[in-house]
């Protein structure tokens, strides 16, 4: 049973004979004594060479320093080195000029922009939900900015990693590190009608499972969700001890994604800190003396006692309706027979009479039915003396009021009744007053509020007001003030400005963004395997674990997700840190030192550089987990520095550059490709963050069934941001990044694969995104001054886009071609101007005919290739 | 040395990234292959070359189409046994629903068989066709069961059907993609573009949309101020560049990528030339009911079998509006059925007639049919007074033809109220395997490695059902 012996090796890895290699422990290796120490410029080179020797192959020579400076450039920042860079890294010519020139790349934000891009494919990042309905996620971006900050400050990896795993139970988590959790929160949420909210959540966590430990073991367990790993040692219950650790969290598939928390921006929280200054410096404005304030409550005082003295009595209310009408709108414009003729207690009206309505009491919201129909209510106030007093009053739907036979409100307004919608100041006068309402209903119950009031200062101020002065004591009178400050003229400008603040001071409070929160305690699941991977079907309970093949988690650690993150970046994990340097490995020479990058297990590839590979781990770990520290000891090799011409004899001993004998050569990614030629062409925008933006794409790409958003193309900058701005919605990702191999991101992408397609040559043809690239270029080429000169020009061209002088017969073809589109757009001037487009200068058919100049160098292969 | 066109290498393709290149490079650029022979070599003598899918998104009530049910019309009205109700999730139905009987009557097909009176077209074509009327699904909401159906698994990720024997088969045209995708009812389905998506395959192998408006193919179209010659004389500078840095780089790809900007090039005439309806006869266009221009689902059949003519290899519809709830005249049995069964009847036969005129529909698989069934019972959803019926997994009709399948056979049986299979259940993993089977790929075989499992359009499922072959 070699599968029971493999388990049996894995309970003690050092020890066993045959134990699988990538369960070993990271040890870094004795560097060899290498004879050609003159070629190697750090441990990665003599770890290299002495495998190039193993195969009888020797190093290419070194690529021509501006070959090297274009491909450090794209890989470390995603962009292609400006010809003025190259001239300051030509002119820098001395021992340190390569190493400055990879600080300066490492420091800036294109460096976080290039990486973090890297990272949204594995942490599956999209500004949509999934599914059938693929609502917005609107807020995501938070978190993808949140990864570029990271990259930015060069968080340790182990942080890092901590942080998007369990940011939300370290002790004080800050909102930064809960927004980091949203790194789990890209699981696809499923709000179709009829679903079971337990059974997304169930693929949400299990996508969780196998998201952490693709990402960072390099173990693809998801088999282990129904029976025991066939291969390699992860028997289905280890599974569902992994799952238990991700079990806890609130999240169950809802729609609006809770929980969700708000975190500003650095922006956003400097702006609210001056909008807080502010408001604390208005709101000291607003004090008044204790003489204004009785000043100003003496009338108010007055008029309470002139209500009190009138002592209104009511008659109980009269009710006429349901009155039918068309719908809403009708029945509040017709004027019934009530309003017509006047209110008729004894007689029909409208083919009704009059009932009187005992149960409608004040101060109460009631409700009827009737569809499309008006109501009226009416009823009497008698009076002692005159006085002023207050109608309190809501509505389903419209609203008429008439006091003593006066229209005093009229509102057309859909809603359900609630107190005091409507405040109407009435004169009560001595004798019989008259009240008479029209309620209006569309759809649905049609209902009322009503309260008759002395005033609209509310009932505590209301009995404040009605002691006499001497017997207020401060705190009657702090309720004065309130009231005061809130109401006095004096006082409207700060008010106004204390309520334009705080509205503002909303505005940067941060969208809602998704994160992970453990449930309180007495409210955990309790894990149970899923029988044949079916959630319907619980099995025995589990507790959280690892798997017994890795070493165990502390004694001591927590049995939660911090405890797995603190386990995940362990100096003695034996994976993490080679999974992470072979996929920067990856990134750099289009080719991991394991091929398989998502599969370290036995049915896997094995390293082609076992030592390098964990010398290159070690110094990651060592190096505190810096992959600032590690990319720069690697581009900084002579391994990189190799040029990438493929010699024949090379080619057949080694086709697929697996002895690393030469440098990389691949195709630029769909990002890097778009970036490229905004940058070349000089129309980057290069706004670093933000909310995703829609560049143009073709019509009808976003056709939905249920959802009305629409793809709303960006006008001004935002049409030119780098690729990793752009708004992802999984089920319509923009159509040329998925003909570039960009995937849906519905699970996370362990590897984009590298085709080469014809639909690829349409895309950087005809995209009208890359032909104004194109048209943007030649302007610039046409811009240099070189007084007409076109082998210049083309020269200028050449270096732009290639860092490099075109050869005699290159720059003869293209000034030919140049030529004759010339000409022909000469010829025939409305092509011109179609090519240009409108708003072009006076000279169409040149600068056409260069833009057909510019579209060929972009779309060279050596323009679209890292070499 | 390394042959990347070892045919024998695509069973088992290790996934590096050199094999991928050629994998792509195989069927975007090699030529048309010995007739049925595409590019590997296959298990079993294949009796399709091509398929035609006709997917009716939505689900169409097949009871009333393909399998009348005299006690149902008999019991309309009636509360639906209680077995039906136990252990049951329905999508929308509550409570104790009623049965509904059939709104329309019946014709006598060619083979002697009953089909719904909306179908005069199609009945006279049923000699030809396989009706299976056994049809199990595992999924009852839309999105799910046309992912089970069209790419083994009910959530996304998968490669679509299409894209498989894109990968397993190739292209036979070396001017168009091995697999085109086009959609009729004025929406997307409800999967989305994951239907036809490579999922974890080459991204070559994905589908490519051809579109009734705007562009044919995406970014087909040259910039403004474009004409052929122009186009044609960017290509040969950039060719002759390309070969120029060749010299330099000895790199493979770039030779690769010469010859797909020269295929790019002959795509922008191909594409338009077989998508242009004004070159058919009148006759044709009386036959098929289509009208150049317009978006239908005719006008795409039509397209279909001149796609097929042209050795594309899969050519998969999506034609939308088939959810026939009840919940108003947009999506009843009395309305919305009979609209959609006009739309589809004349074209359908036309196509199963162009491709036997055309001698084409022995090597060309045509399927027919929808995601799932739909209930016996009435919907009635929030108290409708519209007919219609709930989503419902346990029963479906599908039909084949051509592609070696049986003429004028019918498979399987359900129930007296069209609720349960009774006979010879054929599930969705099942079809999928039967299609590769007569496309000459064992199901079992034609896999794929991914994070360390391999892969199949089946699954760990599916079984080659002999009952529908010839």
């Amino acid at each position: 049973m070699p599968l029971c012996a493999f388990v049996l090796a894995g309970l003690a890895p050092a020890a066993a004979q045959g134990t699988h290699w990538s369960y070993l422990p990271v040890v870094r290796p004795a560097l060899p004594e290498t004879q050609d120490s003159g070629w190697c410029r750090s441990g990665i080179d003599r770890l290299v060479l002495e495998v190039m020797h193993e195969h009888g192959l020797q190093p290419s020579p070194a690529a021509d320093p501006a070959t090297w400076l274009r491909r450090v450039s794209l890989d470390l920042t995603g962009l292609p080195p400006t010809p003025a860079e190259l001239d300051a890294f030509l002119a820098g010519a001395g021992p340190d000029a390569r190493e400055r020139a990879v600080d300066r790349l490492l420091q800036g934000s294109a460096y976080a922009e290039r990486w973090t891009q890297w990272w949204l494919d594995l942490a599956r990042y999209a500004d949509s939900q999934g599914y059938e309905k693929d609502d917005l996620r609107r807020s995501m971006w938070r978190y993808r900015d949140w990864v570029i900050d990271a990259f930015a400050r060069d968080m340790p990896f182990d942080r890092f990693t901590i942080e998007q795993i369990a940011g939300d139970l370290l002790p004080g988590a800050t909102p930064e590190q809960q927004l980091a959790t949203a790194f789990h929160r890209q699981t696809m949420t499923n709000t179709e009608g009829g679903t079971d909210d337990e059974e997304f959540r169930t693929a949400a966590v299990i996508d969780r499972v196998d998201t952490t430990m693709s990402v960072w073991m390099g173990f693809t367990l998801g088999c282990a969700q129904c029976h025991d790993h066939k291969y390699d040692p992860f028997s289905q219950k280890e599974f569902y001890e992994l799952y238990a650790f991700f079990d806890q969290t609130e999240d169950n598939d809802q729609p609006d994604d809770a929980p969700v928390l708000r975190v500003p921006t650095e922006e956003q929280a400097a702006a609210m800190k001056v909008l807080d200054l502010e408001l604390d410096e208005l709101r000291g404005r607003m004090h008044a003396e204790d003489a204004a304030v009785m000043a100003w409550a003496e009338p108010r005082r007055e008029v309470l006692a002139a209500f009190a003295a009138a002592q209104p009595k009511r008659s109980p209310w009269h009710v006429l309706g349901p009155v039918a009408a068309g719908d809403l709108h009708a029945a509040h414009a017709t004027a019934f027979a009530p309003e017509r003729e006047g209110v008729r207690l004894d007689a029909e009206q409208e083919g009704q009479r009059w009932r009187t309505e005992y149960d409608y009491k004040d101060g109460q919201v009631h409700t009827w039915k009737g569809d499309n129909s008006a109501f009226y209510l009416h009823r009497t106030y008698h009076a002692e003396a005159a006085a002023i007093a207050v109608l309190a009053l809501g509505s389903d739907d419209a609203i008429k009021v008439w006091w003593n036979g006066a229209e005093v409100l009229a509102k057309e307004v859909a809603r359900p009744a609630a107190p005091d919608q409507e405040m109407v100041s009435v004169a009560l006068r001595a004798g019989d007053n008259e009240l008479l309402l029209k309620v209006s209903n569309g759809g649905g119950p049609g209902g009322f509020y009503f309260d008759l009031r002395a005033t609209d200062l509310g009932a505590p101020v209301e009995k404040v007001l009605a002691l006499a002065p001497d017997a207020r004591d401060a705190a009657a009178m702090d309720v004065l003030r309130r009231e005061y400050l809130a109401r006095a003229p004096e006082y409207a400008a700060v008010r106004q400005r204390i309520a334009q603040a705080e509205a503002e001071l909303e505005t940067h409070r941060g969208p809602l963004v998704p994160i992970l929160r453990e449930l309180p305690e007495d409210k955990r699941r309790t894990t149970r395997i899923h029988l044949r991977g079916s959630f319907l079907s619980p099995g025995d309970v589990v507790q959280p674990g690892t798997p017994r093949v890795w070493p165990p988690l502390p004694a001591d650690a927590p049995r939660n997700r911090l405890g797995l993150a603190r386990w995940l970046v362990a100096r003695d994990n034996p994976l993490t840190a080679r999974v992470l340097v072979n996929r920067l490995w990856n990134e750099l020479f289009g080719r991991g030192l394991v091929t398989t990058l998502e599969d370290f297990g036995s049915q896997g590839e094995p390293p082609s550089h076992g030592a390098l590979l964990d010398w290159l781990a070690a110094e990651l770990m060592d190096g505190g987990w810096s992959m600032r520290h590690l990319l720069r000891t690697i581009v900084l090799s002579a391994t990189y520095a190799q040029s990438s011409a493929l010699a024949p004899e090379l080619r057949e001993q080694d086709p697929e550059n697996r002895w690393l004998a030469r440098g990389p050569a691949f195709r630029l990614s769909a990002e890097m490709l778009r970036d490229q030629a905004l940058a070349v062409s000089g129309s980057l925008t290069a706004t670093v963050g933000g909310p995703s933006v829609m560049p143009p794409q073709p019509d009808g790409i976003w056709m939905q069934i249920y959802s009305g958003e629409r793809w709303q193309t960006a006008t001004g900058p935002d049409r030119h941001r780098r690729g990793l701005y752009t708004f992802w919605r999984r089920t319509s990702p923009h159509p040329a990044m998925l003909l570039f191999d960009a995937q849906s991101r519905e699970a996370c992408v362990l590897r984009r694969q590298r085709t080469n397609t014809p639909l690829q040559a349409l895309v950087l043809w005809n995209d009208p995104e890359f032909h104004e690239a194109a048209l943007a270029l030649a302007a610039r080429t046409l811009l240099a001054d070189c007084a007409g000169d076109d082998a210049e020009r083309i020269r200028r061209l050449w270096r732009r886009c290639l860092l490099r002088l075109p050869t005699d017969t290159e720059q003869s073809r293209v000034l030919s071609l140049l030529q004759e589109e010339r000409a022909r757009f000469a010829g025939d001037p409305d092509s011109a101007r179609a090519t240009v487009g409108a708003g072009a200068d006076e000279a169409p058919a040149e600068l056409a005919a260069w833009s057909v100049l510019a579209s060929v160098v972009m779309n060279l292969d050596e323009f679209v290739t890292k070499r | 040395m390394h042959d990347p066109f070892d045919p024998s290498r695509r069973w088992f393709l290790r996934d590096s990234a050199l094999s991928l290149g050629a994998m792509a490079l195989r069927s975007a650029v090699l030529g048309r292959g010995a007739p049925g022979g595409g590019s590997l070599q296959r298990p079993f003598a294949p009796r399709a070359r091509n398929v035609i899918y006709l997917h009716m998104e939505g689900a169409p009530p097949t009871l009333d189409m393909f399998d009348r049910k005299p006690e149902l019309d008999a019991r309309n009205g009636e509360k639906c046994p209680d077995g039906f109700l136990k252990k049951e999730r329905f999508a929308f139905i509550k409570g104790h629903p009623l049965l509904l009987g059939h709104q329309h009557g019946w014709i006598r097909a060619a083979n002697g068989i009953e089909v719904c009176e909306l179908f005069p077209h199609l009945a006279q074509q049923m000699g030809d066709v396989t009706l299976v009327r056994s049809m199990v699904t595992d999924q009852f909401n839309h999105a799910p069961a046309e992912l089970l159906l069209f790419s083994g698994a009910p959530r996304p990720g998968r490669p679509s059907m299409g894209g498989w024997v894109s990968y397993g088969l190739g292209s036979e045209n070396n001017d168009l993609p091995a697999f085109v995708v086009m959609l009729s009812g004025g929406s997307l389905p409800s999967a989305g573009k994951s239907l036809w998506g490579a999922g974890f395959l080459p991204s070559v192998h994905q589908g490519v949309e051809f579109r009734s408006q705007g562009d044919p193919v995406l970014y087909l179209e040259d910039p403004p101020g474009y004409d052929r010659a122009r186009r044609e004389r960017s290509l040969r500078a950039l060719s002759d560049l390309n070969r120029e840095h060749e010299q330099v780089t000895g790199d493979p790809e770039t030779a690769t990528r010469i010859a797909q900007y020269e295929l790019a090039f002959r795509m922008q005439m191909s594409v338009p030339d077989a998508v242009d309806l004004r070159d058919e006869p009148e006759s044709v266009h009386e036959l098929y009911g289509t009208t150049p221009g317009q978006t239908s689902f005719a006008n795409n059949c039509l397209l279909a079998r001149r796609l097929v003519e042209r050795g594309v290899r899969f050519v998969q519809l999506f034609d939308a509006g088939w959810d026939i709830h009840g919940t108003n005249p947009g999506d009843d049995l009395v309305t919305q059925f009979p609209k959609k069964s006009r739309q589809i009847d004349r074209a359908l036969a036309a196509l199963l007639i162009d491709l036997r005129r055309r001698g084409l529909l022995d090597e060309t698989l045509v399927v027919w049919g929808g995601e799932f069934g739909r209930t016996p019972m009435n919907e009635a959803r929030d108290g409708s007074k519209f007919l219609g019926r709930d989503h419902h997994p346990h029963c479906f009709s599908m039909l084949l033809a051509g592609g070696g399948t049986r003429r004028g056979a019918v498979v399987g049986a359900t129930d007296e109220l069209g609720y349960q299979v009774t006979d010879t259940p054929v599930h969705v993993h099942d079809l999928q395997a039967t299609m590769l089977y007569l496309l000459g790929v064992d199901h079992e075989r034609l896999t794929y490695k991914f994070q360390g499992r391999a892969f199949r359009l089946t699954d760990v499922h599916g079984e080659v059902r002999r009952e529908l072959l010839a």
